[in-house]
Protein backbone atom coordinates (compact mmCIF):
# COMPACT_ATOMS: atom_id res chain seq x y z
CA UNK A 1 0.00 0.00 0.00
CA UNK A 2 1.57 3.38 -0.82
CA UNK A 3 2.09 5.90 1.94
CA UNK A 4 0.25 8.48 -0.21
CA UNK A 5 -3.12 6.66 0.30
CA UNK A 6 -2.52 7.87 3.89
CA UNK A 7 -1.69 11.40 2.96
CA UNK A 8 -5.42 12.14 1.43
CA UNK A 9 -6.58 15.39 3.38
CA UNK A 10 -10.05 15.16 4.28
CA UNK A 11 -11.18 18.06 1.62
CA UNK A 12 -9.59 16.58 -1.69
CA UNK A 13 -11.70 15.17 -4.43
CA UNK A 14 -10.59 11.58 -4.32
CA UNK A 15 -9.66 10.27 -7.36
CA UNK A 16 -11.07 6.79 -8.49
CA UNK A 17 -9.63 4.00 -11.40
CA UNK A 18 -12.81 1.94 -12.01
CA UNK A 19 -12.47 -1.36 -13.14
CA UNK A 20 -15.92 -2.89 -14.42
CA UNK A 21 -16.39 -5.21 -17.21
CA UNK A 22 -19.96 -4.77 -17.76
CA UNK A 23 -20.48 -1.25 -19.27
CA UNK A 24 -23.99 -1.08 -17.70
CA UNK A 25 -22.50 -1.34 -14.34
CA UNK A 26 -19.75 0.73 -15.33
CA UNK A 27 -22.05 3.62 -16.20
CA UNK A 28 -24.20 3.20 -12.89
CA UNK A 29 -21.26 3.26 -10.77
CA UNK A 30 -19.28 5.63 -12.82
CA UNK A 31 -22.24 8.26 -12.38
CA UNK A 32 -23.03 7.38 -8.76
CA UNK A 33 -19.63 8.08 -7.67
CA UNK A 34 -19.35 11.62 -9.78
CA UNK A 35 -22.90 12.15 -8.05
CA UNK A 36 -20.87 11.83 -4.53
CA UNK A 37 -18.25 14.14 -5.41
CA UNK A 38 -15.44 11.36 -6.46
CA UNK A 39 -13.18 12.29 -10.37
CA UNK A 40 -13.28 8.90 -11.70
CA UNK A 41 -9.59 8.47 -13.89
CA UNK A 42 -8.59 6.53 -16.91
CA UNK A 43 -7.02 3.62 -15.23
CA UNK A 44 -3.60 4.67 -16.35
CA UNK A 45 -3.50 8.24 -14.34
CA UNK A 46 -2.57 8.89 -10.72
CA UNK A 47 -5.91 7.84 -9.04
CA UNK A 48 -5.94 7.51 -5.09
CA UNK A 49 -7.89 4.10 -5.12
CA UNK A 50 -9.59 1.84 -7.27
CA UNK A 51 -12.90 0.37 -7.47
CA UNK A 52 -13.30 -2.66 -9.01
CA UNK A 53 -16.49 -4.72 -9.88
CA UNK A 54 -16.63 -8.53 -9.44
CA UNK A 55 -12.60 -9.24 -10.87
CA UNK A 56 -9.67 -7.19 -9.67
CA UNK A 57 -7.53 -7.03 -12.28
CA UNK A 58 -4.36 -8.41 -10.93
CA UNK A 59 -2.20 -5.47 -12.04
CA UNK A 60 -3.97 -2.98 -9.39
CA UNK A 61 -1.72 -1.80 -6.79
CA UNK A 62 -3.29 0.90 -5.02
CA UNK A 63 -5.91 0.17 -2.16
CA UNK A 64 -9.25 -1.57 -4.01
CA UNK A 65 -12.41 -1.66 -3.14
CA UNK A 66 -14.02 -4.88 -4.86
CA UNK A 67 -18.05 -5.23 -5.36
CA UNK A 68 -18.96 -9.10 -5.42
CA UNK A 69 -16.34 -12.05 -4.74
CA UNK A 70 -13.16 -11.35 -6.68
CA UNK A 71 -10.54 -10.59 -4.73
CA UNK A 72 -10.18 -11.96 -1.40
CA UNK A 73 -7.50 -10.38 -0.88
CA UNK A 74 -8.54 -6.73 -1.49
CA UNK A 75 -8.15 -4.26 1.10
CA UNK A 76 -12.15 -3.60 0.71
CA UNK A 77 -14.39 -5.85 0.26
CA UNK A 78 -17.91 -5.47 -0.63
CA UNK A 79 -21.36 -7.42 -1.67
CA UNK A 80 -22.05 -6.72 -5.68
CA UNK A 81 -25.29 -4.79 -4.34
CA UNK A 82 -23.41 -2.47 -1.83
CA UNK A 83 -24.94 0.74 -1.86
CA UNK A 84 -23.69 4.29 -2.60
CA UNK A 85 -23.13 4.43 1.34
CA UNK A 86 -21.24 1.83 1.76
CA UNK A 87 -19.12 2.01 -1.74
CA UNK A 88 -18.15 5.75 -0.24
CA UNK A 89 -17.18 4.60 3.03
CA UNK A 90 -15.21 1.65 1.98
CA UNK A 91 -13.21 4.05 -0.54
CA UNK A 92 -12.06 6.72 2.50
CA UNK A 93 -11.50 3.90 4.40
CA UNK A 94 -9.47 2.18 1.81
CA UNK A 95 -7.45 5.59 1.40
CA UNK A 96 -6.78 6.11 4.44
CA UNK A 97 -5.13 2.63 4.58
CA UNK A 98 -7.96 0.60 6.10
CA UNK A 99 -9.15 -2.36 5.75
CA UNK A 100 -12.95 -2.84 5.07
CA UNK A 101 -14.76 -5.86 5.20
CA UNK A 102 -18.46 -6.37 4.85
CA UNK A 103 -20.31 -9.35 6.61
CA UNK A 104 -22.09 -9.96 4.03
CA UNK A 105 -19.29 -10.18 1.55
CA UNK A 106 -18.69 -13.80 4.00
CA UNK A 107 -21.97 -14.71 2.64
CA UNK A 108 -20.79 -15.92 -0.62
CA UNK A 109 -20.68 -20.06 -0.83
CA UNK A 110 -21.49 -22.84 -3.05
CA UNK A 111 -24.82 -21.67 -4.68
CA UNK A 112 -27.58 -23.20 -7.49
CA UNK A 113 -28.35 -22.16 -10.98
CA UNK A 114 -30.68 -19.72 -10.87
CA UNK A 115 -33.74 -20.32 -11.92
CA UNK A 116 -35.87 -16.89 -12.25
CA UNK A 117 -39.64 -16.32 -12.03
CA UNK A 118 -40.67 -15.29 -15.20
CA UNK A 119 -43.29 -12.44 -13.64
CA UNK A 120 -39.69 -11.21 -12.64
CA UNK A 121 -38.31 -11.30 -16.06
CA UNK A 122 -38.03 -8.19 -18.40
CA UNK A 123 -38.51 -8.60 -22.11
CA UNK A 124 -35.23 -7.25 -23.92
CA UNK A 125 -37.19 -3.63 -24.48
CA UNK A 126 -37.79 -3.09 -20.53
CA UNK A 127 -34.20 -3.71 -20.18
CA UNK A 128 -33.12 -1.12 -22.88
CA UNK A 129 -35.60 1.07 -20.98
CA UNK A 130 -34.10 0.20 -17.37
CA UNK A 131 -30.69 1.22 -19.13
CA UNK A 132 -31.41 4.28 -19.98
CA UNK A 133 -33.53 4.85 -16.68
CA UNK A 134 -30.15 4.63 -14.65
CA UNK A 135 -28.49 7.53 -16.71
CA UNK A 136 -31.00 9.39 -15.44
CA UNK A 137 -33.24 9.95 -18.16
CA UNK A 138 -36.72 11.69 -18.31
CA UNK A 139 -39.25 9.97 -20.21
CA UNK A 140 -39.11 12.31 -23.45
CA UNK A 141 -35.56 12.25 -23.23
CA UNK A 142 -35.96 7.76 -23.17
CA UNK A 143 -38.59 8.30 -26.20
CA UNK A 144 -35.98 10.69 -28.19
CA UNK A 145 -33.10 8.11 -27.35
CA UNK A 146 -35.04 4.94 -27.91
CA UNK A 147 -37.21 6.51 -30.85
CA UNK A 148 -40.62 4.95 -29.36
CA UNK A 149 -43.34 7.23 -28.07
CA UNK A 150 -43.76 9.18 -24.72
CA UNK A 151 -46.91 7.14 -24.39
CA UNK A 152 -44.90 3.66 -25.33
CA UNK A 153 -42.04 4.28 -22.85
CA UNK A 154 -44.58 5.15 -20.00
CA UNK A 155 -46.05 1.80 -20.61
CA UNK A 156 -42.79 0.23 -20.41
CA UNK A 157 -41.11 2.44 -17.54
CA UNK A 158 -44.83 1.17 -15.51
CA UNK A 159 -43.98 -2.84 -16.31
CA UNK A 160 -40.26 -2.58 -15.31
CA UNK A 161 -41.32 -0.86 -11.81
CA UNK A 162 -44.24 -3.22 -11.59
CA UNK A 163 -41.70 -6.37 -12.40
CA UNK A 164 -39.02 -5.25 -9.98
CA UNK A 165 -41.83 -4.33 -7.42
CA UNK A 166 -40.68 -0.76 -6.96
CA UNK A 167 -42.33 2.76 -7.14
CA UNK A 168 -39.84 5.36 -7.63
CA UNK A 169 -36.79 5.71 -10.39
CA UNK A 170 -34.09 5.67 -7.78
CA UNK A 171 -35.28 2.36 -6.55
CA UNK A 172 -35.21 0.89 -9.67
CA UNK A 173 -31.89 2.06 -10.27
CA UNK A 174 -30.54 0.45 -7.04
CA UNK A 175 -32.87 -2.79 -7.88
CA UNK A 176 -31.31 -2.72 -11.26
CA UNK A 177 -27.55 -2.12 -9.93
CA UNK A 178 -28.40 -5.72 -7.76
CA UNK A 179 -26.30 -8.00 -9.41
CA UNK A 180 -29.27 -10.90 -10.09
CA UNK A 181 -30.53 -8.35 -12.48
CA UNK A 182 -27.25 -8.13 -15.09
CA UNK A 183 -25.86 -11.08 -14.16
CA UNK A 184 -24.88 -13.18 -17.52
CA UNK A 185 -24.45 -17.25 -17.37
CA UNK A 186 -21.58 -18.36 -19.34
CA UNK A 187 -22.35 -21.72 -21.30
CA UNK B 1 -23.80 -39.65 40.49
CA UNK B 2 -23.91 -43.53 39.81
CA UNK B 3 -21.83 -46.07 38.07
CA UNK B 4 -24.65 -47.10 35.79
CA UNK B 5 -24.46 -45.18 32.43
CA UNK B 6 -27.76 -43.83 31.91
CA UNK B 7 -28.84 -43.29 28.32
CA UNK B 8 -27.20 -39.20 27.74
CA UNK B 9 -24.29 -40.51 29.05
CA UNK B 10 -24.13 -43.15 26.45
CA UNK B 11 -24.80 -41.43 23.76
CA UNK B 12 -21.43 -39.09 25.07
CA UNK B 13 -19.39 -41.68 24.94
CA UNK B 14 -20.34 -43.18 21.53
CA UNK B 15 -20.03 -39.45 20.34
CA UNK B 16 -16.64 -38.78 21.18
CA UNK B 17 -15.34 -41.64 20.51
CA UNK B 18 -16.93 -41.64 17.14
CA UNK B 19 -15.13 -38.03 17.08
CA UNK B 20 -11.67 -39.95 18.01
CA UNK B 21 -12.33 -42.57 15.54
CA UNK B 22 -13.21 -40.06 12.19
CA UNK B 23 -9.48 -38.24 13.53
CA UNK B 24 -8.43 -40.95 10.53
CA UNK B 25 -10.34 -39.47 8.52
CA UNK B 26 -9.18 -36.10 8.64
CA UNK B 27 -5.71 -33.09 7.97
CA UNK B 28 -5.47 -29.34 8.52
CA UNK B 29 -4.77 -28.08 5.42
CA UNK B 30 -2.16 -24.84 5.70
CA UNK B 31 -3.59 -22.07 3.56
CA UNK B 32 -0.96 -19.86 4.70
CA UNK B 33 1.95 -20.23 7.02
CA UNK B 34 0.12 -17.67 9.60
CA UNK B 35 -2.34 -19.91 10.74
CA UNK B 36 -5.59 -20.06 8.62
CA UNK B 37 -6.40 -23.33 7.51
CA UNK B 38 -9.35 -25.64 6.36
CA UNK B 39 -10.08 -29.38 6.99
CA UNK B 40 -9.50 -31.80 4.09
CA UNK B 41 -11.26 -35.35 3.42
CA UNK B 42 -9.22 -38.36 3.17
CA UNK B 43 -10.78 -40.35 0.67
CA UNK B 44 -7.91 -42.67 0.42
CA UNK B 45 -4.62 -43.35 2.13
CA UNK B 46 -3.01 -41.21 -0.43
CA UNK B 47 -5.92 -38.67 -1.92
CA UNK B 48 -7.38 -36.07 0.37
CA UNK B 49 -10.40 -34.12 -1.20
CA UNK B 50 -11.42 -30.66 0.24
CA UNK B 51 -14.04 -28.10 -0.02
CA UNK B 52 -12.73 -26.17 -4.20
CA UNK B 53 -14.38 -22.82 -3.37
CA UNK B 54 -11.92 -22.04 0.37
CA UNK B 55 -8.39 -23.55 -1.10
CA UNK B 56 -5.99 -20.48 -2.40
CA UNK B 57 -4.86 -21.47 -6.30
CA UNK B 58 -1.85 -23.25 -5.63
CA UNK B 59 -0.48 -26.27 -6.18
CA UNK B 60 0.92 -27.11 -2.94
CA UNK B 61 0.05 -27.26 0.18
CA UNK B 62 1.02 -28.52 3.85
CA UNK B 63 -0.79 -31.08 5.33
CA UNK B 64 -1.35 -31.64 9.16
CA UNK B 65 -2.80 -34.81 9.51
CA UNK B 66 -3.98 -36.88 12.79
CA UNK B 67 -0.87 -36.94 15.59
CA UNK B 68 0.19 -33.85 14.11
CA UNK B 69 2.46 -34.99 12.11
CA UNK B 70 3.53 -32.49 8.33
CA UNK B 71 3.55 -33.50 4.90
CA UNK B 72 3.47 -32.19 1.75
CA UNK B 73 0.22 -32.36 -0.85
CA UNK B 74 0.28 -31.47 -4.46
CA UNK B 75 -3.68 -30.21 -5.78
CA UNK B 76 -4.12 -32.73 -8.63
CA UNK B 77 -7.36 -31.30 -9.60
CA UNK B 78 -10.15 -29.03 -9.22
CA UNK B 79 -13.99 -28.30 -9.98
CA UNK B 80 -15.39 -25.81 -8.95
CA UNK B 81 -18.71 -26.55 -10.50
CA UNK B 82 -19.34 -29.53 -7.84
CA UNK B 83 -16.84 -27.90 -5.29
CA UNK B 84 -14.03 -30.71 -5.56
CA UNK B 85 -10.11 -30.30 -4.77
CA UNK B 86 -8.41 -33.49 -4.89
CA UNK B 87 -5.26 -33.44 -2.96
CA UNK B 88 -2.14 -36.22 -3.70
CA UNK B 89 -0.26 -36.92 -0.60
CA UNK B 90 3.66 -37.38 -0.62
CA UNK B 91 2.91 -39.89 2.28
CA UNK B 92 -0.10 -42.10 2.52
CA UNK B 93 -1.63 -42.08 5.45
CA UNK B 94 -3.57 -45.02 7.40
CA UNK B 95 -7.39 -45.08 6.53
CA UNK B 96 -9.80 -47.28 5.84
CA UNK B 97 -12.66 -46.94 3.80
CA UNK B 98 -15.77 -45.17 4.81
CA UNK B 99 -19.34 -47.06 4.21
CA UNK B 100 -21.42 -43.86 2.19
CA UNK B 101 -24.46 -43.63 4.24
CA UNK B 102 -27.84 -42.53 2.62
CA UNK B 103 -29.30 -39.10 4.33
CA UNK B 104 -32.68 -38.68 5.51
CA UNK B 105 -34.20 -35.46 7.10
CA UNK B 106 -34.23 -34.83 10.89
CA UNK B 107 -31.56 -37.82 11.06
CA UNK B 108 -28.41 -36.72 13.34
CA UNK B 109 -25.16 -35.62 11.95
CA UNK B 110 -21.63 -35.59 13.31
CA UNK B 111 -19.42 -33.02 11.76
CA UNK B 112 -16.14 -33.64 12.04
CA UNK B 113 -13.49 -30.64 11.48
CA UNK B 114 -9.57 -30.29 12.06
CA UNK B 115 -8.00 -28.27 14.23
CA UNK B 116 -4.60 -26.46 13.51
CA UNK B 117 -3.01 -29.21 14.83
CA UNK B 118 -4.67 -32.58 13.22
CA UNK B 119 -6.88 -33.20 15.87
CA UNK B 120 -11.00 -33.34 15.57
CA UNK B 121 -12.94 -30.71 16.59
CA UNK B 122 -16.50 -31.67 16.27
CA UNK B 123 -20.15 -30.45 15.75
CA UNK B 124 -23.51 -31.85 15.73
CA UNK B 125 -26.61 -31.27 14.14
CA UNK B 126 -29.98 -32.73 11.94
CA UNK B 127 -30.52 -33.03 8.47
CA UNK B 128 -32.72 -29.77 7.56
CA UNK B 129 -33.81 -31.21 3.96
CA UNK B 130 -33.00 -33.88 1.33
CA UNK B 131 -33.99 -32.96 -2.07
CA UNK B 132 -32.92 -34.69 -5.34
CA UNK B 133 -30.07 -33.96 -7.47
CA UNK B 134 -29.61 -30.36 -8.30
CA UNK B 135 -27.08 -28.12 -10.34
CA UNK B 136 -24.66 -25.53 -8.76
CA UNK B 137 -24.58 -21.86 -10.50
CA UNK B 138 -21.45 -23.26 -12.84
CA UNK B 139 -23.48 -26.60 -14.42
CA UNK B 140 -22.02 -29.31 -12.01
CA UNK B 141 -24.31 -31.97 -10.93
CA UNK B 142 -24.82 -32.49 -7.46
CA UNK B 143 -26.22 -36.09 -6.56
CA UNK B 144 -28.68 -34.73 -3.82
CA UNK B 145 -29.03 -31.24 -2.27
CA UNK B 146 -28.86 -32.15 1.54
CA UNK B 147 -28.64 -29.26 3.63
CA UNK B 148 -27.79 -29.43 7.25
CA UNK B 149 -28.76 -27.49 10.64
CA UNK B 150 -25.78 -26.99 11.75
CA UNK B 151 -22.64 -24.37 12.86
CA UNK B 152 -19.22 -24.70 11.39
CA UNK B 153 -16.30 -22.63 11.86
CA UNK B 154 -14.70 -21.95 8.78
CA UNK B 155 -11.80 -23.76 9.03
CA UNK B 156 -14.15 -27.09 9.71
CA UNK B 157 -15.38 -27.11 6.32
CA UNK B 158 -14.30 -29.57 3.64
CA UNK B 159 -14.37 -32.12 6.54
CA UNK B 160 -15.96 -35.19 6.63
CA UNK B 161 -20.20 -35.36 7.48
CA UNK B 162 -21.42 -38.58 9.35
CA UNK B 163 -24.47 -40.35 9.85
CA UNK B 164 -25.66 -41.68 13.53
CA UNK B 165 -24.29 -45.05 12.50
CA UNK B 166 -21.03 -43.85 11.37
CA UNK B 167 -21.58 -43.82 7.68
CA UNK B 168 -20.29 -40.81 5.48
CA UNK B 169 -22.90 -38.48 4.27
CA UNK B 170 -20.22 -36.59 2.16
CA UNK B 171 -17.92 -33.02 2.63
CA UNK B 172 -19.35 -30.16 4.07
CA UNK B 173 -19.45 -26.89 2.38
CA UNK B 174 -20.64 -23.30 2.83
CA UNK B 175 -23.84 -22.27 0.55
CA UNK B 176 -24.46 -18.85 0.82
CA UNK B 177 -25.15 -16.94 4.48
CA UNK B 178 -22.80 -19.58 5.70
CA UNK B 179 -25.73 -22.35 5.47
CA UNK B 180 -24.42 -25.86 5.66
CA UNK B 181 -24.38 -28.03 2.40
CA UNK B 182 -23.29 -31.69 1.81
CA UNK B 183 -21.72 -32.33 -1.42
CA UNK B 184 -22.81 -36.30 -0.91
CA UNK B 185 -20.45 -39.13 -1.19
CA UNK B 186 -21.97 -40.11 -4.61
CA UNK B 187 -20.62 -36.86 -5.96
CA UNK B 188 -17.28 -37.45 -4.55
CA UNK B 189 -17.09 -40.89 -5.74
CA UNK B 190 -17.96 -39.88 -9.38
CA UNK B 191 -15.75 -36.88 -9.90
CA UNK B 192 -12.95 -37.60 -7.60
CA UNK B 193 -10.93 -40.82 -10.55
CA UNK B 194 -11.90 -38.17 -13.29
CA UNK B 195 -10.14 -35.41 -11.71
CA UNK B 196 -7.27 -37.52 -10.26
CA UNK B 197 -6.67 -38.84 -14.19
CA UNK B 198 -7.18 -35.50 -15.89
CA UNK B 199 -7.23 -33.04 -13.34
CA UNK B 200 -10.75 -31.18 -14.91
CA UNK B 201 -13.97 -32.58 -15.20
CA UNK B 202 -14.63 -31.60 -18.70
CA UNK B 203 -17.85 -30.02 -19.61
CA UNK B 204 -19.49 -29.37 -22.72
CA UNK B 205 -20.16 -25.47 -24.31
CA UNK B 206 -21.69 -22.83 -26.35
CA UNK B 207 -19.31 -19.60 -26.08
CA UNK B 208 -22.26 -17.29 -25.24
CA UNK B 209 -22.96 -14.93 -22.21
CA UNK B 210 -26.79 -15.27 -21.58
CA UNK B 211 -29.19 -13.50 -19.69
CA UNK B 212 -32.74 -14.85 -18.34
CA UNK B 213 -35.43 -12.43 -20.41
CA UNK B 214 -39.13 -12.86 -20.96
CA UNK B 215 -40.41 -13.51 -24.52
CA UNK B 216 -42.44 -10.00 -25.75
CA UNK B 217 -45.90 -10.51 -25.27
CA UNK B 218 -46.17 -10.52 -29.24
CA UNK B 219 -44.28 -13.46 -29.67
CA UNK B 220 -45.13 -15.52 -27.17
CA UNK B 221 -47.30 -17.95 -29.19
CA UNK B 222 -44.70 -18.26 -31.52
CA UNK B 223 -41.99 -18.96 -28.88
CA UNK B 224 -44.39 -21.15 -27.11
CA UNK B 225 -42.86 -20.34 -23.41
CA UNK B 226 -42.92 -17.28 -21.55
CA UNK B 227 -39.52 -16.87 -21.61
CA UNK B 228 -35.80 -17.98 -22.78
CA UNK B 229 -32.50 -16.87 -22.56
CA UNK B 230 -30.93 -13.50 -24.55
CA UNK B 231 -27.26 -13.67 -26.01
CA UNK B 232 -25.26 -10.91 -24.58
CA UNK B 233 -22.40 -11.49 -25.93
CA UNK B 234 -20.59 -14.39 -27.98
CA UNK B 235 -16.83 -15.84 -27.84
CA UNK B 236 -15.31 -15.76 -31.65
CA UNK B 237 -15.19 -18.99 -32.63
CA UNK B 238 -17.58 -20.35 -30.32
CA UNK B 239 -19.89 -23.17 -30.80
CA UNK B 240 -22.81 -20.58 -30.78
CA UNK B 241 -20.70 -17.91 -32.94
CA UNK B 242 -19.46 -21.00 -35.28
CA UNK B 243 -23.24 -21.62 -35.77
CA UNK B 244 -24.17 -17.91 -36.80
CA UNK B 245 -25.97 -17.03 -33.46
CA UNK B 246 -25.81 -12.88 -32.86
CA UNK B 247 -25.97 -10.89 -29.92
CA UNK B 248 -29.34 -10.20 -29.29
CA UNK B 249 -31.01 -13.64 -30.39
CA UNK B 250 -33.26 -14.67 -27.47
CA UNK B 251 -32.41 -18.74 -27.13
CA UNK B 252 -35.68 -20.98 -26.72
CA UNK B 253 -34.60 -24.58 -26.75
CA UNK B 254 -30.79 -26.33 -26.54
CA UNK B 255 -31.59 -29.35 -28.56
CA UNK B 256 -34.79 -29.54 -27.75
CA UNK B 257 -34.56 -28.84 -24.27
CA UNK B 258 -36.48 -25.34 -23.00
CA UNK B 259 -34.47 -22.79 -22.07
CA UNK B 260 -36.91 -21.93 -19.18
CA UNK B 261 -35.21 -23.57 -17.36
CA UNK B 262 -31.60 -23.12 -17.15
CA UNK B 263 -30.74 -26.72 -15.45
CA UNK B 264 -32.67 -28.16 -18.58
CA UNK B 265 -29.29 -26.52 -20.44
CA UNK B 266 -26.94 -27.21 -18.24
CA UNK B 267 -27.60 -31.10 -18.17
CA UNK B 268 -27.49 -31.07 -21.76
CA UNK B 269 -24.21 -29.55 -21.57
CA UNK B 270 -22.44 -32.55 -19.57
CA UNK B 271 -19.21 -34.17 -20.93
CA UNK B 272 -20.69 -36.72 -23.21
CA UNK B 273 -21.97 -33.65 -25.02
CA UNK B 274 -18.71 -32.17 -26.52
CA UNK B 275 -18.46 -32.91 -30.14
CA UNK B 276 -22.72 -33.59 -30.34
CA UNK B 277 -24.74 -31.60 -32.90
CA UNK B 278 -27.18 -29.57 -31.27
CA UNK B 279 -30.07 -27.35 -32.60
CA UNK B 280 -30.61 -24.12 -31.30
CA UNK B 281 -34.44 -22.95 -31.36
CA UNK B 282 -34.48 -18.66 -31.08
CA UNK B 283 -35.92 -15.64 -31.69
CA UNK B 284 -34.37 -12.91 -34.12
CA UNK B 285 -36.18 -10.20 -35.32
CA UNK B 286 -39.64 -11.13 -34.30
CA UNK B 287 -39.38 -14.65 -35.97
CA UNK B 288 -38.63 -18.07 -34.79
CA UNK B 289 -35.25 -19.81 -36.04
CA UNK B 290 -33.39 -22.57 -36.10
CA UNK B 291 -29.59 -23.19 -36.53
CA UNK B 292 -27.11 -26.10 -35.60
CA UNK B 293 -24.27 -26.00 -33.89
CA UNK B 294 -21.59 -28.28 -32.42
CA UNK B 295 -20.79 -28.48 -29.04
CA UNK B 296 -16.92 -28.27 -27.93
CA UNK B 297 -15.38 -28.28 -24.32
CA UNK B 298 -15.40 -25.22 -22.21
CA UNK B 299 -12.43 -23.80 -21.90
CA UNK B 300 -10.71 -23.79 -18.76
CA UNK B 301 -11.07 -19.93 -18.12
Amino acid sequence: MSSAAHKIASSTQIRVALHASNPWRRRALSKMLTAAGYLITETEDAAHVALADGECPSSELRPTVVLGLGGREAQGLLPANADLGQIDAALRAVAAGLIVRSPVANEEGFEQLPENEVQALLTPRELEVLNVLIEGLTNKAIARRLNISLHTVKFHVESVFRKLDVRTRTEAVAKALDSRHLETIKL
Amino acid sequence: MTDQADILSQFSIAMSSRVAAANAWIAAIRLSPAGRHITGTVWQPDVIVTSEQSLSKRDEFELVAAGGSVTSARVVGRDPATNIAVLKLAQPVSSTNAIPGEARAGALVLSVGADAHGRSTARLGVVNAVEPEWYSSLGGRIDQRIVLDINLGRSEEGGPIFDAAGALLGMSTFGPRRRVLVIPAATIKRIVPSLLKEGRIARGWLGAALRPVAVPDALGDAAGQPSGLMVMSLTDGGPAANAGILAGDIILSVDGASARRMRNITARLGGDSIGRKVDLRFIRSGAVMSRQATITERPTS
